[in-house]
């Protein structure tokens, strides 16, 4: 065991849990996989573990009101096969590339974005669809957009006496398409790079969106409208991928140049992130942008 | 999956019960809640076929799997694991019936150490199961959760593609999942259930309901006959007096009698350097004159348990008697992992010197097998030397049938 001692309190409910996070130094447990090797090597040491996972309300997954709801202990691989999860592609495209299948097994969604690693993928996500946290603590629940949620590397807008118990996720509307990549040195390894990608087209022309991680100390949004529409001006109307990527290629590199505010590191320097940033986006809107038109089509993004 | 059920706050200080089920046998521990469930199966269980390498989740050595999905048995705490079923790599096939993942391993070569093997089996068993249909360009990527540093994973693709390829269909679940005591050791200062137990037992009067067998295969089947020279009235003595019978098995000691024909007491044996000390209880279940039935369940200090029931029956055979053993031994943990051969030579060896202290017994002399294993030397080399003399016989029949195969080989062309 290489964990420090902490006491264990498994609650059989959403108020037990809240009494239990009210204590001094208390931490959720809930898949795990992120907390676990942070308390392996003795980064964190908390007194208390919350292992919330025999809460039932906590462990549901719906469809309702235009939105997928995922509950806190809903399992990453859960959601990766659910057919309900299917409404929100995004999620379908992004977490093949969370961890590993042995990761994705007891890891959690919900779990992945209180942890709010940088470089994460699916704090990109919610942050894409701009997703609605709910956040629970004894005197309530609150909702709180992934706009105002994520506040920097591994925090976010939660308070320690507060529970992330459910994130809604917008199921897709007809007309969009969504895209997602990343570059890692190896397949399940922190991103170096990556972008979530969301293409909306209507009568009015396409509105597109991206999140990027792994670029910055949380995911940055834009919206890349104008970009797209100014390359579809040059392409014409009826675009191939590589072709409209080509065109987004200048705009994307500025785009980089924008998001990446990362001081680089051992594996890849800030300059090298924003080739990376630039490819991926260029590759990834083009590829949303024809999925938005063609739905039927179905092309692989990533 | 179902979930677990609620559990009131333990201090850090303080032991959590929690009971899982580990390849087919529901084993409860108490534990502190900062134990991983990769050292409660290596520590506690004594089931060292789960490796534990990085144990923070990068490199893929303990995978297991957990209500039939592979995880990390380093980033899972032992107490979350209540209610839920775990199979290692020990359940996955058996010596001398491996999975067919194992088999196809073995045949590609795909480990060298062997460090990463039982990771990449159950991380590759998961991915067949659940992605039957998976292609041979996506298995790098699908492998990717468990490190190999020998190998470069070519062999392990090989492996794993080929049984892929033959299973489309389904593939066959673990094999070695019968149901199994695992009488775990509980190391000092690390949770005292299993003391307390043991405490509980040692009082006159308290012993379990039963010794339940577990289901399935026997590790080891003994089937002896050993012609005694005592009479069925001497042989009937020595099995109306346990304490006597205890004594003619070499190693063996008789502690205590705790009423209802229960029985505790400890056994020995010593093969060259291997030293094994099991402490345990017995339950005769039937005592006539010509017949002794009763079950035994132990713990050894390094690791490992061992339950049996034994039958022995004695029939008038000429002036003495013919003294008939059965014994069916299930063995887990670190004693396992001993060729089911040799295990059962040495339980056959121990039980024809058994059936030697009886005939002394039965005579009214001392049994002179005593406490001691004094046998040791003599059953490690009485079961090399049956195995040598089986070799030989195995070689003798190989050349056999190979002079039968050359008599009906085509001829050569120097021939022709």
């Amino acid at each position: 065991m290489k964990p420090a001692p902490f006491a264990y309190v498994r609650p059989g409910t959403t108020e037990d849990v809240l009494a239990e996070l009210g204590r001094d130094g208390a931490k959720v447990l809930a898949g795990g996989q992120s907390l676990v090797p942070v308390l392996a090597m003795r980064l964190g040491r908390p007194s208390t573990l919350v292992d919330i996972n025999a809460v039932p309300e906590l462990n549901r997954m719906s469809r309702t009101d235009g939105h997928l709801r995922v509950g806190a202990t809903v399992r990453q691989r859960q959601v990766q096969y659910d057919d309900a999860a299917a409404a929100v592609p995004l999620l379908r495209l992004a977490l093949p590339w969370v961890g590993h299948r042995e990761i994705r097994s007891r890891g959690t969604v919900c779990g992945s974005i209180a942890h709010a690693d940088p470089s994460a993928e699916l704090p990109a996500v919610a942050s894409c669809l701009d997703a609605t946290m709910v956040v629970t603590s004894a005197g309530g629940a609150r909702e709180i957009s992934a706009s105002e949620f994520f506040t920097g590397a591994m925090s976010t807008a939660v308070v320690p006496e507060e529970l992330l118990t459910e994130v809604r996720f917008p199921v897709a509307a007809d007309g969009e398409g969504f895209g997602f990549g990343e570059i890692a040195r190896r397949h399940g390894d922190f991103a170096l790079a990556g972008v979530a990608v969301r293409v909306r087209t209507t009568t009015a022309g396409p509105e597109a969106r991206i999140s990027c991680f792994g670029i910055s100390d949380h995911p940055v949004t834009r919206d890349v409208s104008p970009q797209l529409r100014a390359a579809l001006d040059a392409t014409g109307a009826e675009p191939d991928g590589s072709g409209l990527g080509r065109a987004l290629r200048d705009h994307a590199v500025a785009i980089a140049d924008d998001v990446v505010d990362t001081g680089g590191d051992a594996h890849a320097s800030a300059a090298y992130r924003r080739q990376l940033v630039a490819g991926l986006v260029s590759r990834h809107v083009a590829r949303a942008y024809l999925k938005s038109v063609r739905p039927n089509r179905e092309g692989e993004s990533s | 999956m179902s979930l677990p059920n609620a559990y009131a706050r333990t201090e850090a200080d303080e032991t959590v019960d929690v009971t899982m089920t580990v390849n087919g046998s529901e084993v409860t521990m108490s534990l502190p809640a900062r134990v991983t469930l990769s050292d409660a199966l290596r520590d506690h269980l004594g089931l060292t076929g789960t490796h534990v390498g990085c144990e923070h989740g990068i490199c893929g050595m303990c995978t297991i799997l957990v209500d039939g999905q592979a995880s990390r048995a380093c980033l899972l705490f032992a107490v979350q694991l209540d209610g839920a079923e775990i199979v290692t790599v020990e359940g996955l096939g058996r010596q001398d019936d491996l999975h067919p993942l194992q088999e196809s391993f073995s045949k590609h070569h795909a480990l060298q150490c062997g460090f990463c093997t039982p990771g990449f089996l159950m991380s590759s068993y998961d991915l067949l199961t659940h992605e039957p249909d998976v292609a041979t360009d996506d298995l790098p990527g699908e492998l990717s959760g468990v490190l190999c540093r020998c190998t470069g994973y070519r062999n392990i693709i090989d492996a794993v593609d080929e049984v892929a390829n033959a299973h489309r269909a389904g593939l066959p679940g673990p094999g070695n999942c019968a149901q199994r005591t695992l009488v775990g050791r509980t190391p000092a200062g690390a949770g005292t259930s299993a003391t307390a137990e043991d405490a509980q037992v040692a009082v006159p009067g308290h012993h379990p309901d039963e010794i339940a067998l577990p289901s399935g295969e026997p590790t080891i089947t003994v089937d002896v006959t050993s012609q005694l020279e005592s009479t069925p009235e001497e042989v009937a003595g020595v099995f109306h007096d346990i304490r006597l019978l205890a004594r003619c098995l070499p190693g063996a000691e008789l502690t205590d009698e705790l009423g209802d024909d229960w029985y505790r007491g400890r056994a020995r044996i010593a093969l060259g350097p291997v030293r094994l000390s099991f402490d345990g209880i017995a339950h005769v279940l039937e005592q006539r004159d010509d017949r002794l039935t009763l079950k035994a369940q132990g713990k050894d200090t390094g690791g490992g348990g061992a339950q049996a029931e034994i039958v022995m029956t004695a029939t008038p055979s000429g002036t003495g008697v013919s003294l008939h053993a059965e014994a069916r031994v299930f063995l887990t943990g670190r004693i396992a992992s001993f060729g089911r051969s040799l295990a059962g030579d040495v339980s056959r060896r121990m039980f024809e010197d058994f059936a030697r202290g009886m005939d002394r017994a039965a005579a009214g002399a001392e049994p002179d097998v005593g406490a001691k294993p004094p046998g040791a030397v003599a059953i490690l080399f009485g079961a090399l030397s049956d195995r040598a003399r089986t070799r030989y016989r195995n070689l003798r029949q190989r050349s056999r049938d190979h002079r039968r195969r050359d008599g009906r080989r085509p001829p050569s062309r120097d021939e022709r």
